[in-house]
């Protein structure tokens, strides 16, 4: 095999970033030294969900030009021309003055495109500077030697159900290289081992879990184009964490989600129910008239923000993107942070370059790049959330000048004995057809990537907490059986949630056969 | 010994996004669906793979046609193991059709045996058929082309003391066959575990190891590839709507609700039925002359349903020709069933015997065939879209240059007109294409003949006439040993597999059944119930969710990520109705639901209901049935 000087793991924008600015930077120094990144999803955008309205700025420096290059992805992007908040109650919609929503959730003049597609196209770029981009392959875990990372070890490939080898079996091949950067998204399974093990970080991560649709709507359509529209409470608790977003995207279809913290104390919160009952309300029923679902899927978010981040770099690792926690909440943005996080950890690889003197360089390029300034100044953003809705927003607006760091709890210690909803919904759109919306496929036979560590204390929580994970997973992946907790592995979408809220950190997510999982395209 | 695997880069149509659908048309964009290895091909890979690894000094060669980007094909199947890939691209090949296709093939065919191989043996590995063609033709007319002997259907392989037994589903059953010499083409129908892409073999390919051949280098002859080698045309591309036309009918009683599942078991749904006026050809000429055949297969010593469907489909089509039907039939001894022919409606009996013609093979079975039709000249030659007929159909078409539409669901006379092209009185085929998604209508063009296969059950067997007489040809067979290249050495008659896609009423269960137990204590007591009552086979089978839930095995699961099928009447029991299911059993005649849920989205789908507690209603069911039994 030929060897591989930079390896990254995970192909979304902050993985995508990276190899595209050092192969540009190699190309122009003349050298040959590899960039190879590896994907677990069978194409690149497959396994990427956001909202999304994005700041271009980015693109501008990372492919100059790229406007005038590519005229029909331009065009794609959507500015913004409406921008609105309201707040809901159960029947009533208020419109929250333009005056009195943060500087930060302004969009107007940034873009509206979906994630999927941008990682897409900007795959199809990295292809064009010369960067090998190998999907389909899952990384199971990082090959240390000391305290330096050497590269990564793949999934073993063709078990049956007891984990015994098939006629096809492959065991996991190591990949090593020089550098390895870690762009596994939110709660990536290398980026977490990583974290468990260099640290860094002084309030723990927290999370929330976004649930998204896409509709298509009749040309014309009430909603408009190049709008954006935002929610806060309802179908909400003021003790629930979150809002909804609605934009247009082109002329024919609407992305709509809905983000909750995962902090909620609900035993029985059902966040795909709850975007259920976010569409009876009477503004947003409105708005979703004709509108036919055509795409679904959930992915988390790191939201803890400054504190939560951990150690950067080690001896050949780097982090970026969301594997890093480099989201903005008080901008309820994280892509152009991704695409920033990629740039600054490229130019602080020097063509073989290992040492950790060296990729500290990276934390120097985040500054330069005002990344770490704006996660600064919205330090405490989401932890003042934790004290509900009414005291969480006005304090929100005046956070930065609060002199002390806030702390934070894990999401999983936060369900409540006894605390319950007690929903009764006939959703327009059950667990199972969300499922299949989001085109999520995995093989019938293979072993099952998410595991229980420990079956007794499954009992213990059906008969503390009524087994929560039975409720929130989007999916429906988890069903309480007669005697135990049932795992419908293949519906996975990989978002990541089960693994976080299991109250008794009882789920271990472990990656799948490479290839597999949802198949989203214009999430 | 060195292999040759085809492969082909096809639409995903397990999941078309909305954005592909030009809806306004009706028409799918094809440039809009992701490209994905032909899972057939795959395990076409896999078979060879596995074939290599007995002899570590063979080589595996995968070749594939298309554009450029096609390339990334090859390099996925160095991955899994092959050692050099061919990519065969120009603009020339664009537009061709199955026997342009397999011509341009079996040139880089030529060519890789000449200068790869240097006249080493070698044996040619394809997959049953693309999913998006869906016509399982190129390979037959590749092994055609390049005369050589077909072994369709393989499941396993085995060397006996060096030498290499196929085992196949045949007509006989399980068939362990031996080529009598190489080449030798196998197409695989299954091969479980396909091989995985290995990261290693990714990053060590080599760019030499990728050959790119145009046509010119192949030595193609410009007027057999491409469209102008091409002897089909699509004329028209229309929609499946996903929806049901008719919507779900509740009925009042069990009674009822039984009439009127049994009207539609023997009739056909009534949404099918279009009124179609006869075509009246008048004073016109019709473009083309001669009879309209049918050939008529034999199974277990009788005449094949399908053939006797397609006997009645002829009469309509000579009828509207003013022509005579003739049916085709060829074997060893089989006079003894001509009196079934005219009594299903041939006018005339074109026959053949000879000892080799015993058990089908394809070689001997085409030369007999396509010499009649050479010599007779029928316009037009049906055949059933059985396993023998998609062996058999797409060499005597290529041997007799001629087109021929796979699984046609239509079939009817027409003329067409186009620019300065004018066809009076014509075969207008219809077939679905892209996994269902849309039907595609198919004329025949630069050829006095035209061919067709057709699924069973598409057409009804008319009702035979057994005072019919009519006058039998017989055709001398010129056949020895030569022509038969292979040999069966065994076959068991055992079938084990579970072949839901030909049961003609399933009974399947969802998640909403609770239990193992309760699929036991239910649905097969009223499959048993129903097949006694309609007198036909009844399969049990289950959605995904009952299939994870162990309340059913894996072979039986229905839906997008098990079996699709498409029986005259399904079954549909505690089943929600998730996209993953309806996509596996939406082809099917009449659907009938039981679900508490009356909201449940399988009703959109169904044509009758009934919204009940299936521990309540199915054992009424059951009883209202056995009364019926009694009765008649």
């Amino acid at each position: 095999m030929k060897p591989i000087d930079v390896l990254i793991i995970g192909a979304g924008p902050a993985g995508l970033a990276t190899a595209i600015r050092l192969k540009q930077k190699f190309n122009k120094a003349k050298s040959t030294a590899s960039v190879v990144v590896i994907e677990k999803a069978a194409k690149p955008g497959y396994h990427n969900l956001s909202g999304a309205v994005i700041e271009t700025a980015c693109l501008d420096e990372l492919l100059p030009g790229w406007r005038a290059a590519d005229p029909a992805f331009a065009a794609e992007l959507m500015p913004v021309k409406r921008d609105e908040m309201y707040f809901l109650t159960a029947k009533a919609a208020f419109q929250i003055p333009e005056l009195l929503v943060p500087g930060g959730m302004h969009h107007k003049n940034d873009s509206l495109i979906s994630v999927s597609r941008l990682v897409d196209w900007l795959a199809k770029a990295a292809r064009k500077e010369g960067v090998e981009i190998q999907s389909g392959f899952s990384a199971a875990s990082l090959i240390w030697d000391k305290d330096a990372v050497k590269g990564v070890r793949l999934v073993d490939c063709g078990l049956d159900a007891r984990r015994q080898p098939k006629p096809n079996f492959l065991k996991g091949e190591d990949v090593l290289a020089k550098v390895t950067v870690l762009a596994d998204g939110p709660r990536g399974v290398l980026s977490r081992e990583y974290v468990a093990r260099v640290k860094g970080n002084i309030n723990p991560q927290v999370y929330s879990i976004g649930i998204k649709q896409v509709f298509k709507v009749p040309v014309g359509h009430d909603f408009g184009t190049n709008r954006v529209l935002h929610t806060l409470g309802f179908p909400n608790r003021p003790d629930v964490f979150g809002g909804s977003f609605f934009y247009s995207m082109g002329t024919e279809y609407i992305a709509a989600g809905l983000i909750l913290g995962l902090d909620w104390k609900y035993t029985d919160l059902n966040p795909q129910q709850e975007f259920e009952l976010l569409k009876t309300h009477p503004l947003i029923a409105r708005f979703l008239k004709d509108a036919v679902p055509v795409a679904a899927g959930a992915r988390t978010i790191p939201e803890g923000g400054f504190y939560s981040i951990p150690k950067l770099w080690t001896e050949g690792a780097l982090l970026v993107g969301d594997a890093a926690g480099l989201v903005n909440m008080e901008k309820i943005k994280g892509i152009h942070y991704a695409i920033f996080s990629g740039m600054a950890a490229a130019d602080a690889i020097v063509d073989g370059s290992i040492s950790a003197t060296a990729l500290g360089a990276y934390k120097d390029n985040l500054e330069a790049r005002g990344v770490l300034k704006d996660m600064r100044h919205a330090r405490n953003f989401r932890q003042v959330f934790q004290w509900g809705v009414f005291m969480g927003a006005p304090l929100s607006q005046i956070q930065s000048l609060i002199p002390v760091r806030l702390g934070l709890h894990q999401d999983h210690s936060q369900t409540l004995k006894g605390a319950a909803l007690k929903r009764d919904i006939k959703p327009a759109i059950d667990r199972a057809t969300f499922a299949a919306l989001s085109g999520t496929t995995h093989r019938e036979d293979e072993p099952s990537h998410l595991i229980i560590n420990d079956t007794s204390v499954c009992q213990r929580c059906r008969q503390e907490l009524s087994s929560p994970c039975a409720v929130f997973c989007p999916t429906e992946v988890y069903r309480w059986k007669e005697d135990g907790v049932n795992i419908s592995a293949s519906n996975c979408v990989h978002c990541g949630t089960c693994a976080i809220k299991c109250p008794f950190q009882n789920i271990t997510w472990t990656p799948p056969e490479g290839g597999q999982g949802p198949r989203y395209k214009n999430m | 010994m060195n292999y040759i695997v085809l492969v082909k880069q096809v639409p995903d149509i397990t999941r078309i996004p909305e954005e592909a659908w030009d809806r306004e048309k009706g028409t799918l964009k094809r440039g809009v669906l992701d490209t994905v290895f032909n899972p057939l091909d795959l395990q076409a890979l896999t078979f060879a793979c596995r074939m290599k690894s007995h002899d570590k000094s063979s080589r595996v060669l995968c070749l594939t046609m298309g554009p450029n980007q096609a390339r990334e094909l090859l390099e996925d199947c160095m991955a899994r193991g092959a050692d050099e890939g061919v990519l065969l691209t120009d603009m020339k090949f664009a537009g061709a059709d199955t026997p342009a296709t397999a011509y341009a093939l079996a040139c880089a065919i030529r060519k890789i045996a000449k200068d790869i191989f240097k006249g080493q043996d070698y044996v040619i590995v394809t997959g049953m058929q693309s999913v998006d063609g869906d016509t399982a033709q190129v390979p037959p007319q590749v092994a055609e082309e390049l005369g050589m002997e077909q072994i369709a259907y393989a499941q396993s392989f085995d060397f006996v003391k060096g030498a290499l037994q196929v085992k196949r589903i045949g007509p006989l059953g399980v068939e362990t066959i031996v080529p009598k010499h190489y080449p030798v083409l196998i197409t695989v129908i299954q091969c479980m575990d396909p091989v995985y892409r290995s990261f290693n073999r990714v990053r060590s390919i080599e760019a030499t190891s990728i050959h790119v051949w145009n046509a010119e280098a192949v030595a193609a002859d410009k007027d057999l590839i491409g469209s102008k080698g091409s002897r089909t045309w699509v004329t028209q591309i229309a929609s499946v709507s996903s929806q049901r036309a008719k919507p779900c009918a509740y009925a009042l009683s069990l009674d009822e609700l039984l009439d009127r599942i049994e009207h539609d078991f023997k009739h056909g749904s009534a949404r099918e039925d279009k009124a179609v006026t006869p075509y009246v050809l008048g004073d016109k000429t019709p473009s083309l002359n001669g009879e309209v055949w049918v050939y008529a297969e034999q199974e277990k010593g009788a005449l094949a349903s399908v053939s006797l469907e397609l006997l009645g489909k002829a009469r309509e089509l000579a009828t509207a020709l003013k022509q005579k039907v003739a049916a085709v039939i060829v074997g060893d001894n089989v006079k003894y069933l001509t009196p079934a022919l005219f009594a299903a409606g041939a006018d005339k009996v074109y026959m053949a015997e000879h000892s080799l013609l015993k058990d089908f093979l394809p070689c001997p079975f085409k030369k007999v065939i396509a010499a009649m039709v050479l010599e007779y000249r029928p316009q037009i030659m049906l055949f059933g879209a059985s396993p023998l007929g998609r062996e058999l159909a797409p060499r005597i078409a290529y041997a007799i240059s001629a087109g021929l539409t796979a699984d046609c669901t239509g079939l009817e006379i027409a003329d067409y007109e186009k620019g300065s092209v004018r066809q009076i009185a014509i075969l207008k085929q219809t077939r679905p294409a892209l996994g269902g998604n849309i039907m595609a209508t198919i004329i025949t063009k630069d050829s006095p003949f035209q061919l067709a296969t057709v699924r069973p059950g598409v057409f009804k067997a008319p009702v035979p006439d057994a005072s019919r007489k009519g006058e039998v040809v017989r055709v001398a067979a010129h056949l020895d040993d030569k022509d038969c290249a292979t040999k069966i050495v065994w076959s068991e008659p055992a079938f084990t597999k579970v072949h839901l896609d030909q049961a003609e009423v399933i009974v399947s269960g969802g998640r909403g059944m609770g239990s193992k137990a309760n699929f036991e204590k239910y649905l097969t007591p009223l499959a048993d119930a129903l097949s006694v009552w309609l007198k036909v086979k009844v399969e049990i089978a289950g959605s995904r969710m009952a299939v994870e839930d162990g309340f059913i095995g894996h072979a039986r699961q229905v839906g997008q990520t098990g079996q699709t099928v498409s029986p005259k009447l399904y079954v549909a029991v505690a089943i929600s109705g998730a996209v993953q299911h309806i996509t596996g059993m939406q082809g099917s005649g009449t659907i009938f639901s039981i679900n508490k849920d009356p909201h449940a989205r399988i009703y959109s789908y169904s044509d009758h209901g009934l919204a009940a507690d299936l521990e309540e209603v199915i054992p009424q069911l059951i009883k209202a049935i056995h009364k019926r039994q009694g009765a008649a």
